[in-house]
């Protein structure tokens, strides 16, 4: 899978921290933790087994196996592994659910990033 | 000295090492090594409230407050805006609010301080910039109440033993 952009590092929120609020950065970011708010970074961000997000997620890869309650816009991809779960709608270019993850919500097809406010065929 | 350190070797590795680690190879090999210290990169920026247990480090700017139970480095280059609260507190970067620790803290020659801090123990290196007040006494510290019982307990004011006394 083609990597975000962030060129940075990787950021982790690990197991047993809670962040409330915001985070936005141009970054990768790992969530093991639990995080409620709202996340806009331009890197990928990896939703781990004991992850659990309840916000609005955006960013270049989602891979999501932990849970997710909230609004994934995912401008490459959206990955949704077995043991994911996701309650809410998702935006993203592509798309990958394996068999056993939980996805309750609606999805949308978004072209490239350049071409998200055109007019968009397909799937309205 | 010697003893910051190699406190300071201690805490670095896991921020040294991640960037180029974490660029060199997948996000999922990195898993047992270094999973339990949440590390904020410094291209991330966080508004709101960080709490829970374990060590953090923080490069990138936070705007909030934490309230952690463990140890807190906020690195050369972090910027917190908020009061902080953990067990114990290594600043190379600059924070603007209140640091409460319920063991020690220790500032960088790199740190810059705005507001007070709240410790039992404190170590200021030559260099660093602090503009507030420091409280030394545990007993405005109530974050982490089983931290240090007992000994290190400072003795109560002179009124207080003739009350004990009359009592026992």
């Amino acid at each position: 899978m083609e990597r975000g952009k962030a060129a940075g590092s990787t950021s982790l929120l690990s197991k047993k921290v809670k962040i409330e609020g915001e985070i936005q950065g141009n970054e990768d970011l790992h969530v093991e933790g639990h995080f409620k708010g709202s996340i806009k970074i331009t890197g990928d961000i990896f939703i781990g087994p004991t992850g659990i997000v309840e916000a609005d997620v955006e960013a270049y890869n989602v891979i999501v196996q932990g849970q997710v309650t909230g609004n994934i816009m995912a401008h490459k991809q959206l990955q949704l592994q077995s043991s994911g779960k996701l309650l809410g709608d998702c935006a993203a270019q592509s798309i990958h659910i394996n068999e056993g993850a939980i996805f309750e919500g609606r999805s949308k097809m978004i072209k490239s990033p350049a071409a998200t406010t055109g007019d968009k065929p397909g799937v309205k | 000295m010697a003893i910051f350190g190699k406190k300071e070797n201690e805490i670095k590795p896991p921020a040294v090492q991640t960037p180029a680690a974490a660029k060199a190879e997948p996000k999922s090999s990195r898993k047992d090594t270094s999973l339990d210290t949440t590390y904020v990169g410094k291209n991330l920026k966080i508004k709101g409230t960080i709490s829970g247990e374990g060590s953090i480090i923080i490069q990138g700017s936070l705007e909030g407050k934490f309230d952690l139970k463990g140890r807190l480095k906020i690195a050369q280059g972090a910027k917190i805006k908020g009061n902080v609260r953990a067990t114990d507190v290594y600043v190379s970067g600059n924070i603007e609010g209140e640091i409460a620790a319920s063991e020690r803290v220790q500032l960088d020659n790199t740190a810059r301080i705005k507001g007070g801090i709240v410790s039992p123990k404190i170590s200021i290196l030559e260099g660093a910039m602090f503009d507030g007040e420091i409280k030394m006494s545990d007993r405005t510290v109530e974050v982490s109440k089983p931290a240090s019982p007992g000994p290190t307990q400072p003795p109560p004011a002179s009124a207080a033993p003739n009350k004990k006394e009359t009592e026992l």
